[in-house]
């Protein structure tokens, strides 16, 4: 037996991902077919740097829904998070507003997950209320307006290039990588695919399922902080409308990915080549000159047809496992 | 405490419960209930509905706190056993939903929780995938339990395989006392067999055994003890050769057969 098979996945996860691979090398082949210069460096580099603030955030996201959870407010905690490390921009060196932007985050997140925790309501319900709650908060510290006044040094995080290659591009390369590893080889990842996948089995194993959601909120908090102060950064400024509709993308690319809503499945290799094939679809329908309206429906359309093959899956093998059973059956009878 | 045992095949319960009384509002689950449990025991609670058998177990593994009476684990008197007391003296309960993972393999449910550790990086600790396969493989055959496939998500095996997999992972827990609650309920004639051949093996390998079951063939087929309890007060506690399916029903429905046969 393969030492790798103990590994919480499914063939359904490795269904996933071969079919997003497959389908995004053939979006690009098709887009470079119209768009010869779509797959030049330069314009691959601006794609990956378009997509790494959704895929930052999508990395808390997938890591709540496969522990059985989900966060509806990190659009408004982007928006809080950009527009409060600017603010202190302003009148604190911009290290410490970069670090207080993703503890604000943070702390956004920990707060979600004590409610989510305390109240037993769906947490759908709970973080809608904070995601009003949020929005006005960040609305009202701004009085609405974008923050002026950030000194140019602010902008240095975001704008920082490496080896070529853009910082926010670096951040998501490696904390995509830690949040795969930490899913597939830790028991802390374990533990995550086992309270999402039963919640009251995983806390009669003696897991701590309380711990485990609030880091798991708490992280993702810290990412969206992470991925607000990278887009304000390059902006060099921030607006209190920042990320209205995020939380919709991000869940899009999550569950695209092959992470299930109900909790205990997906990887983060779904996941980062849904963010990908999302943000290559978006600017790949730009650069050949097709009305980027159709982008919103062929995500759309993609997100449902993904998710419709998932149940058709998932309902054929229910049928051959009731016939493999009534067969077993039938034998011992 | 051990003088009074001595007549016992076994000196000292692992467990010994004493005059345990839980309430539930004005209720009483529980009436000064009194049960010591030996190791390698295999003792069958019996009981109508709403008898206390569920109350009982709850609070064998912790998960209740009793209002009255003492528990014993060993010679140590517990006034307030949690549910994590419970689990590092080695109690484990196999409960009739199973509590299986469905997205893990049988492996990871195996060793749910006991995952052997091979470094750490800060906080996180990388599983030894190698020791894990081995270690779940060996509980898996001292029970003598056959499953080929250890790596699919268990949702595709059948409810014998998953019974067979709970039990094993509460081997791979407890080392003195596992809890079947209605092992049998679901499964068809051949499975239960096996389930009862499966506490069998627990029970060989001197754990003590509670087995709450509705069904009196898997009474006189496993246990060597039966208890029985009526609205929380244990009416019966005696060999199972020292009794008959009539005197077991009668003492779970309060039926008169005592009068007749005394």
């Amino acid at each position: 037996m393969k030492v790798t098979s103990i590994l919480p996945r499914v063939s359904l996860t490795h269904g996933r991902n071969l079919g997003l691979l497959s389908t995004l090398i053939l979006c690009l082949l098709l887009i470079s077919f119209f768009s010869p210069k779509y797959l030049s460096i330069d314009n691959l580099l601006v794609v990956a740097l378009q997509v790494s603030f959704i895929g930052i955030a999508a990395i808390g996201t997938a890591y709540l829904i496969i522990g059985g959870s989900v966060d509806l407010s990190i659009g408004s905690e982007y928006a809080l998070c950009a527009v409060a490390s600017a603010m202190v921009a302003r009148s604190l060196p911009s290290p410490l507003a970069w670090i207080f932007g993703v503890a604000i985050g943070a702390l956004l997140g920990l707060t979600n997950g004590l409610l989510v925790w305390r109240v037993s309501i769906s947490p759908i319900i709970i973080t809608l209320g904070t995601l009003t709650i949020f929005r006005g908060v960040a609305l009202r510290i701004t009085n609405g307006f974008g923050v002026r006044g950030v000194p140019k040094s602010f902008a240095t995080f975001g704008q920082a290039h490496w080896l070529n290659i853009p910082m926010p591009v670096w951040v998501l390369a490696v904390l995509v990588s830690l949040a795969h590893m930490v899913l597939q080889y830790t028991r802390q990842g374990r533990h995550l695919y086992a309270f999402g996948g039963n919640r009251e089995a995983a806390e009669a194993a003696g897991i701590d399922g309380k711990r485990l959601l609030l880091v798991c909120f708490a992280l993702n908090g810290a990412l969206v902080g992470t991925s607000a102060v990278l887009a304000a950064s390059r902006f060099g400024s921030a607006a209190p409308t920042f990320g209205a509709g995020f939380e919709l993308d991000v869940i899009a690319a999550v569950i695209l990915g092959g992470v299930v809503f109900t909790g205990g499945e997906g990887s983060m290799v779904g996941v980062l080549l849904a963010v990908v094939l999302l943000g290559v679809i978006n600017s790949g329908l730009i650069s050949i000159g097709i009305d980027p309206h159709y982008g919103q429906m062929v995500k759309g359309l993609a997100l449902v047809i993904a998710v419709t093959l998932d149940q058709f899956t998932q309902e054929q093998q229910e049928r051959h496992r009731k016939k493999m059973a009534s067969l077993e059956r039938a034998s011992t009878a | 405490m051990s003088n009074r045992e001595t007549s016992r095949p076994y000196a000292t319960p692992v467990i010994r419960g004493v005059g345990i009384t839980k309430y539930f509002g004005g209720v009483r689950a529980l009436d000064s209930v009194s049960l010591d449990l030996m190791a390698g025991e295999i003792v069958a609670l019996v009981g109508d509905n709403g008898a206390g058998k569920s109350t009982l177990v709850k609070i064998l593994s912790g998960i209740y706190q009793c209002d009255e009476g003492s528990l014993w684990l060993g010679d140590v008197k517990v006034s307030h056993l949690t549910a994590k007391r419970a689990r590092e003296f080695g109690i484990e309960t196999v409960y009739q939903q199973l509590l299986l993972c469905d997205n893990l393999s049988a492996t990871a449910n195996v060793m749910l929780g006991q995952e052997p550790v091979r470094s750490r990086f800060g906080p996180f600790e990388i599983i030894d995938n190698k020791r894990s396969v081995e270690q779940a493989r060996r509980h898996i055959a001292e029970l003598g339990i056959e499953l080929t496939d250890l790596s699919s998500p268990v949702r595709r095996f059948s409810g014998g395989q998953r019974q067979a997999i709970a039990i094993a992972r509460a081997t791979v827990k407890a080392h003195r006392l596992i809890q079947f609650d209605e092992p049998t309920a679901a499964l068809g004639v051949r499975q239960t067999q096996a389930t009862l051949a499966l506490i069998q093996q627990v029970a060989a390998r001197g754990i003590a055994a509670i087995v709450i079951t509705h069904n009196l063939d898997d009474v006189f087929a496993v246990a060597q003890r039966v208890v029985a309890l009526r609205l929380g007060r244990i009416t019966l506690d005696v060999p199972v050769h020292q009794t008959t399916r009539e005197q077991v029903v009668a003492c779970m429905t309060g039926m008169s057969f005592q009068r007749d046969a005394s």
